[in-house]
């Protein structure tokens, strides 16, 4: 399974991202860790580039809604993503914010899965699940 | 500064020649109802004559370069990559179509030299249906060249006539692989100076093999902070007749392109001010700026139409305002300079035998007041003497 993730925007908070790479090889997936300082259209890039099957975007310094809400639009004129599993984790709001408000707004923004301030593992393993229900589908 | 003892460099542009001795350069402005040759010979003959074929070292950017048309799956990878190695080769862009919109591009009507397919890494394939063969049996073009995924690569190999198999520039962790690419581009540019009738006979004069310019001015990047007061980064413009190169540092772009070397080039094609006059008019005419820059250098839009010397010094004082906003966020080209962070812009080419450094730094902060906000001040240098061709042809002559 193929797994494109990196931190969005100018954010250079790089620590979570390593971590990400490492449990993410270590869960057995192909990854293409773009880093930090990562544009919208670079993810979607390089999604189609190696034909991924996640898109995992972390972000931690605020600027997490401000991209989301580009997320449609931009997602809209690519032709080949419309399977891409798009997940998002990290401080997900300016502030502490709380996961009731925040996770619908950001499915409606076009994410499949939405951690905020969700502890990294508990994270991979909710993907592992989605991915399990959706080949099951 | 001096150039070989025993060594005659030419170096022809679309515009002008430039020969150089050990004690002299000589420019002069091209004579185009003769052949190059003659032309030389009749304007330099003494100095040609002296030289043995053996110590003539010729370099030409007269034909403007090859052409190509890019093709690939995304700009941030495929594209963005195939653009820069291809900068670097010398070439010129003529355009870039994403695939998976390749059937809403018209289809250039001109002879392209060679068209480069890339995407993928070689784990993704079967990217490239048929709308590629389509696209291609309805263009005009003498070479085509695949450089994307393995498996792309062994499906088209028998669908497209001539089609050059080169290993991915794309590795399998996204990033870039140059070199293949690069040497395929460079030998077909020296290819075709050396096929051109014109240049042909200039292999009377000289028993060397006639290189591109911009793979001689290429070779003089690392050099020139030790011959010129330069400090790192720079960018070099050489605004020319019918193109300007601009080579730069690499320290001025934050970018997913991580190569080996420290300068990279990038070309805006028809941004001359002499065989490129009229559509780098039509770009003045398109930035709302160019008519405040106009009343800055006190004229007004008239000087378009005028044909003097003054009307050739404003137009490349507005080629250079206009490069240098290509180059920023303000009208973004492929790739965006931090100019903020530039220590020093060298100017070389025909530019610096028209305008003053005053002339120069007046656009320049120009540029930075207006664009940028900013009054940063980038030291200007005027190669006016062409000791960066010089430096490069040398260094070359030298490794020969
Ligand atoms: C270290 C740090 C920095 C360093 C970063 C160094 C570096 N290169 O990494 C420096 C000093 C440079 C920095 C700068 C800034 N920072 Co800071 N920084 C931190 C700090 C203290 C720790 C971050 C860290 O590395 N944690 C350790 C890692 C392992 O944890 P993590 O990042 O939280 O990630 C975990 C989870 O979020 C999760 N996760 C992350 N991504 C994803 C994705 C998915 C899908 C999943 C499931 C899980 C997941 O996994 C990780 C492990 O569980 C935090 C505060 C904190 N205690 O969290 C602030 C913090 C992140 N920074 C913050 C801010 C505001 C900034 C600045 C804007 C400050 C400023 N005004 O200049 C700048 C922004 C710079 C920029 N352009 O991005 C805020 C963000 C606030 C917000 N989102 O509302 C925080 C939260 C501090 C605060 N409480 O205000 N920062």
């Amino acid at each position: 399974m193929k797994i494109v993730t990196g931190v969005i925007g100018n954010d250079i908070h790089v620590v979570a991202n390593r971590l990400m790479d490492l449990s993410l090889n270590a869960r057995g997936y192909e990854v293409f860790n773009l880093g930090v300082n990562t544009y919208l259209e670079e993810f979607f890039d390089a999604a189609v580039e190696t034909g991924a099957d996640v898109l995992l975007i972390s972000s931690l310094n605020g600027e997490a809604e401000g991209w989301s809400r580009e997320v449609k639009p931009l997602k809209s004129t690519y032709k080949s993503l419309d399977k891409l599993i798009m997940m998002i984790g990290g401080n997900l709001t300016v502030g502490s914010g709380n996961a009731e408000d925040i996770v619908p707004r950001y499915k409606k923004y076009g994410f499949d899965l939405v951690c905020h301030q969700v502890d990294l593992n508990t994270g991979l393993d909710m993907l592992e699940d989605y991915i399990k229900e959706h080949r099951a589908a | 500064m001096s150039s070989n003892p025993d060594k005659l460099l030419i170096d022809i542009g679309s515009t002008y020649f430039k020969i150089s001795t050990e004690n002299t350069i000589e420019q002069h402005f091209r004579d185009f109802n003769k052949r190059i040759l003659d032309d030389l010979t009749h304007k330099c003959g003494a100095t040609v004559n002296r030289f043995d074929a053996k110590d003539v070292h010729i370099c030409s950017s007269a034909n403007g370069g090859l052409s190509t048309l890019i093709i690939g799956l995304t700009q941030s990878y495929s594209l963005k990559y195939a653009t820069n190695i291809a900068y670097n080769a010398g070439i010129n862009i003529i355009d870039s179509i994403v695939f998976q919109n390749i059937e809403t591009y018209s289809v250039p009507s001109d002879l392209i030299d060679v068209v480069i397919v890339v995407g993928g890494i070689d784990s993704n394939g079967g990217v490239f249906d048929e709308r590629l063969d389509n696209y291609l049996a309805k263009c005009q073009y003498s070479n085509v060249v695949f450089v994307g995924n393995t498996q792309d690569a062994s499906t088209l190999k028998p669908r497209i006539q001539k089609l050059t198999v080169l290993p991915n520039i794309i590795d399998d962790r996204l990033h870039i692989v140059e070199n293949h690419l690069k040497d395929y581009l460079t030998n077909l540019y020296q290819q075709d100076i050396e096929g051109k009738e014109d240049i042909k006979h200039l292999y009377d004069i000289t028993d060397n093999q006639i290189y591109s310019t911009p793979y001689v001015v290429n070779k003089s990047l690392p050099l020139i902070q030790g011959s010129f007061s330069v400090t790192d980064p720079f960018i070099l413009l050489d605004i020319g007749g019918a193109t300007t190169d601009v080579h730069y540092s690499k320290d001025l772009v934050s970018d997913n392109i991580v190569t080996e070397q420290g300068h990279d080039r990038m070309v805006f094609k028809k941004l001359g001010v002499y065989k490129s006059r009229q559509s780098l008019i039509f770009t003045a005419e398109q930035n709302e700026f160019s008519y405040e820059l106009l009343m800055h250098l006190k004229v007004n839009e008239s000087i378009y139409q005028e044909n003097s010397e003054r009307a050739t010094k404003i137009l490349m004082q507005l080629a250079i305002f206009l490069v240098l906003c290509k180059m920023s966020h303000y009208r973004p080209a492929y790739v965006t300079l931090k100019l903020l962070s530039m220590n020093s812009i060298v100017f070389t080419g025909g530019i610096t035998q028209v305008l003053t450094s005053d002339d120069i730094e007046d656009v320049v902060a120009f540029f930075y007041r207006k664009i940028l906000n900013s009054d940063h001040k980038p030291a200007t240098v005027l190669d006016g003497n062409y000791d960066i061709w010089t430096l490069g042809a040398k260094e070359h002559a030298a490794c020969r």
